[in-house]
């Protein structure tokens, strides 16, 4: 009853701290950050929050969702705000992070003190940059050095900076306000200059005047980031525009957009610290985008909430704390650690599939549709299938390994994430809901299982070396519940690689093109369907089957991210390069075990002579 | 009851868990050495030297040997295919408890028949159609052919083609249709085609344009994109063994060639594989749709008219991404597009065996969940007594 108790307070309390940033109040600022934040924009061919875009854009350049200023860190959405309208305060913020010694070297910045670097300190190497990184582009991605990947990403990171500052205005340049109304005063001149036969001197300069506005709005409407201008009433609800878009479209002349000015009046605003003024501006803009577009104002609010939640990263933490509390169950076989265990990692699992949901909603689209998602979902299905597991042999086995896949993932998601929007849309010939939800969803739990298992066998090759007293049932126990996994695994990798070869006889003509990502799934396919049939032959036993489950996350983790560093075939999604040293770190790491685990039983510290 | 003659040990040992093993290890070896040759060869080939062939032969660098290195998947395959069946007819006994087994193997048997017949069946080409324009064949952007038309006849030509395997193999071919024999000087898969120069030795051509052309052979290319330029000398011979001209053709050469003999017109050409069909298609309208203010491809699709009059068919078809035409034991994809939107080329495959993996997949996943569902009720009755 007691125990009961606790699982419950452990499960309902790890919840409401998870679901916290939801409920909590904005933290007081004269600024309305949180409502800029919500404020929808069109990019990468969709609506999304201000928020998104900030989020992933600081992401992609310094690796992390908020920025440290003068000892306080300070939001994605208000460094977005800096950069584009006090460009000369954001190009001292450390915002971008340079690893690479051969670029820091071309840089003239020293390395080891810091990893971030400001606007700033690289500008004057610009043209250098875009010059090295202009030859690099001409050469094939898959041979270029690990140089010209680090400036090409750079150069990548720095053109994004200088977009986001040419979004709204000028970098920072001139009064958006008055050059608005000296457009709409040089208009009447400038026309009639245009139809006049003998035009005036005074109607000439308008016109020359006008020309020269215009050559500057047609830039902005070149270079800016993203539009945040929502299509007006009677206009195709794709039809978003950017500031200069807006301001170089012969159609505002006669009736102009009105958040233009308001977002004129933001710019001045914010540039003179006048919150009340900035605030007023926005929340107007925000009221009319409600009123004339309801459905961006919804979508845009909703996945600003999600990202405020970011229940990927508390899941992250309540299943560490899990496995945590499982190491320490183990340590002092106290039944009510165990118990307080099984609770966080459900309540883990909870938030997790919270994540999963909302993204899938927000996206409408089925779970998996890029490399990040299905690192989310590998863990939500390995986790699902643990927890599964845990209930039919009650050890904490199934749990620890539910929780630690559960972590890496997540772990490995918020690192892909810094690829760019983790909800990009998709290429027309993925875009298929039905394939992505039956393929893509079996192989990927397919994946899930096999780390499962090739986890579960890791638990036994450890176990062995650090219990003392011999427990024949548990290393039994475990062994069959991996045995279990491995033919879940066959199902799951098998049904989802020929679906997967069904797809490709819809779209590209070839049920089986071996083409690197196919033949890393049919890997994983064959490697299971040989360890089965090594146990019904008798080939191999409990500690055969063991290590070969430890060898199975080198395959699936060579076809799920290898096979992308090849850089070539129909699936690839662009070359990794510090990914390559991470899963060669793991690989080498799973072979160590393997060895650990084939070493003769003396070395164990149980003390048996069986397997 | 075991008999020991040689039938049976044979037989013993196509049906034996350990051959199963082998071929399983040894078909992951392939896969691997496949997936990693990619990166040189290209797709194509790698299939070609690894999967698609029944020894892996290796020529050491600088020397014209070819030694056997290692089974090729045809072979790996095949033996995995007997020893499925041997297993299955020799060790599992039939009855509902490997029921799973039964389906689950027939349903692999019928995957690997399904990659055999593909290998040796499947023809792929490609249509290029421009919008409007209507179109009865496709090309084989692998293989040559060289075309013998007969153009006498400015309403209707008659045309002989002889492929490219041909060309390599005989020195002479002859046809009832032709009044004369063609002489095969030389053939190259690949060349470099440059005008001659001064200092250029003498040629062997006497006629057409070829004559003021040279050409260097070529190792033949074989990555996605990349275009062979295939040349042939040939030299069409009356039957009293008067020569017409020597000529050289090729793919790289846009110029019409021919002559005139006994007062018919002939034409030669070497060109794609062309593929006759006997219904058209007429391209009425490209789309490529991008998602709004990116270049990332929304969709792609081809509106066409099909006219088929031995069918009786005379409709319009949407073929886009995921979702192909197939008529008369063609299948249509949209495959790439081009002249700024306004040219769809269109992926053609002839499959017979297209089927198969679809029954295939229903029957492995019946198989395995049949097999499992009772192996986890079996585990559960004892972990829980």
């Amino acid at each position: 009853m007691k125990t009961k108790r606790l699982q419950t307070a452990v499960f309902l309390g790890s919840l409401t701290l998870a679901a916290w940033p939801a409920v909590a109040p904005a933290p007081k600022s004269d600024i309305n950050f949180a409502a800029f934040a919500r404020l929808p924009i069109l990019e990468g061919g969709r609506v999304k929050p201000l928020d998104s875009f900030a989020r992933s854009s600081l992401m992609s350049m310094r690796g992390k969702q908020y920025v440290p200023v003068d000892g306080k860190s300070i939001s994605a959405t208000r460094w977005l705000l800096d950069a584009a309208f006090k460009p000369e305060a954001a190009d001292t913020y450390p915002s971008f992070v340079v690893d690479d010694p051969e670029v820091l070297g071309l840089l003239d910045l020293a390395s080891g003190k810091t990893r971030y670097f400001a606007y700033w300190q690289i500008e004057s190497k610009r043209d250098e940059i875009q010059n090295q990184a202009a030859a690099a582009d001409q050469i094939e991605s898959g041979r270029r050095s690990r140089f010209q990947n680090a400036l090409l990403a750079l150069n990548g990171r720095l053109s994004l900076y200088e977009r986001i500052k040419n979004t709204f205005m000028l970098s920072g340049q001139g009064d958006p306000s008055r050059e608005m109304a000296e457009l709409t005063g040089l208009l009447p001149g400038a026309m009639s200059a245009f139809h006049a036969k003998k035009p005036t001197d005074k109607d000439r300069r308008a016109m020359k005047a006008l020309s020269e506005l215009l050559r500057r709005f047609h830039f902005l409407a070149q270079v800016a980031a993203f539009k945040a201008l929502p299509p007006q009433e009677g206009v195709p609800a794709d039809a978003w525009m950017n500031t200069g878009e807006a301001l170089s479209n012969p159609a505002n002349a006669q009736a102009p957009h009105p958040s233009l000015a308001l977002f004129a009046l933001m710019a001045n605003a914010y540039r003179a610290d006048d919150a009340a003024a900035f605030n007023a501006a926005l929340s107007a803009h925000a009221a009319w985008v409600a009123r004339y577009r309801p459905d961006a104002a919804r979508a845009a609010r909703a996945e600003t909430l999600f990202n405020t939640c970011s229940p990927f990263i508390s899941g992250m933490a309540l299943y560490l704390s899990a496995l945590l509390l499982v190491f320490a169950a183990w340590a002092t076989r106290h039944k009510d650690i165990a118990a307080a265990a099984r609770a966080l990692a459900w309540s883990a699992f909870i938030v997790h599939t919270f994540g999963l949901l909302a993204r899938t909603l927000l996206q409408g689209r089925p779970p998996v549709t890029n490399l990040y998602s299905s690192a989310v979902f590998v863990g939500w299905a390995a986790a699902l299938l643990g927890l599964a597991a845990e209930r039919i042999h009650r050890r904490g086995f199934a749990v620890a390994s539910a929780c630690a896949i559960g972590f890496t993932t997540l772990l490995i998601a918020h690192h892909l994430s810094a690829a760019g929007d983790t909800m990009e849309m998709m290429r027309a010939v993925l875009d298929s809901n039905f394939w992505l939800a039956t393929h893509v969803v079996t192989i990927t739990i397919g994946y899930a299982s096999t780390y499962l298992a090739g986890m579960l066998a890791i638990a036994w090759v450890v176990r062995r070396h650090v219990m003392i007293e011999p427990d024949p049932a548990a290393s039994k126990a475990l062994a069959s519940l991996a045995y279990g996994v491995i033919a879940f695994s066959l199902l799951f990798s098998f049904v989802g690689t020929v679906l997967g070869g069904i797809w490709a006889d819809q779209s590209w003509g070839r049920f089986w093109g071996w083409d690197p990502k196919e033949n890393g799934a049919l890997l994983i396919v064959l490697w299971n369907a040989f360890i089965l049939h090594a146990r019904w032959g008798g080939y191999a036993r409990e500690r055969g089957i063991m290590l070969m489950a430890i060898f199975g996350n080198i395959i699936v983790s060579l076809s799920w991210f290898g096979v992308n560093m090849l850089g070539i075939g129909l699936h690839s999604y662009g070359f990794m390069d510090k990914a390559f040293l991470w899963l060669s770190a793991f690989c080498a790491l799973q072979l160590a075990l393997m060895l650990l685990g084939a070493l003769p039983a003396r070395f164990w510290a149980e003390k048996r002579t069986d397997a | 009851m075991r008999r020991n003659d040689p039938l049976s040990r044979l037989i013993d040992g196509l049906s034996s868990l350990k051959l199963t093993l082998l071929c399983l290890a040894l078909l992951m070896a392939l896969v691997v050495a496949c997936t990693l040759a990619q990166v040189e060869l290209g797709i194509h080939l790698a299939v070609e030297r690894f999967i698609r062939s029944f020894i892996v032969w290796w020529t050491p660098e600088g020397s014209a040997l070819r030694l056997p290195i290692f089974p090729g998947g045809g072979l790996v395959g095949a033996v995995l295919l007997l020893n499925l069946i041997f297993a299955q007819l020799r060790r599992l006994e039939l009855s509902w408890r490997k029921g799973g087994l039964w389906i689950m193997h027939t349903g692999l048997a019928l995957l690997f028949i399904g990659e055999f017949a593909t290998a040796l069946m499947q023809v792929e080409s490609n249509m290029a159609i421009e919008e409007g324009q209507t179109k009865n064949s496709s090309e084989d952007y692998r293989r040559m052919e060289v075309a013998v038309v007969d153009e006498t006849d400015p309403e209707f030509n008659d045309e002989l083609a002889v492929p490219d395997t041909l060309l390599k193999s005989r020195a002479e071919i002859a046809d009832a249709s032709l009044p004369f024999k063609l002489r095969v000087r030389a053939y190259h898969d690949n060349a470099a085609l440059s005008l001659r120069g001064p200092g250029d030795a003498p040629s062997p051509v006497t006629s057409g344009v070829g004559v003021r052309m040279s050409f260097q052979p070529l190792p033949p290319v074989s990555a996605d994109g990349d275009r062979n330029t295939a040349v042939a000398v040939v030299e069409p011979v009356l039957k009293d063994g008067s020569s017409l001209g020597v000529f050289l053709l090729s793919n790289g050469l846009g110029a019409p060639q021919g002559f005139i003999s006994e007062g018919r017109k002939w034409r030669l050409a070497l060109r794609l594989r062309l593929y006759r069909h006997p219904f058209s298609l007429t391209l009425k309208d490209f789309r490529h749709d991008v998602y709004p203010g990116t270049d990332i491809p929304k969709n792609f699709s081809s509106l066409v008219r099909l006219k088929d009059p031995r069918a009786g068919d005379d409709r319009d078809v949407l073929i886009y991404m995921n979702s192909p035409l197939r008529h008369g034991g063609l299948t249509f994809y949209q495959a790439s597009f081009g002249k700024n939107d306004t040219l769809s080329v269109l992926q053609v495959v002839r499959n017979p065996a297209w089927t198969l993996p679809y029954l295939s997949c229903l029957l492995v996943a019946l198989g395995l969940m049949w097999h499992f569902g009772l192996m986890l009720r079996k585990s559960l009755g004892e972990a829980s007594p």
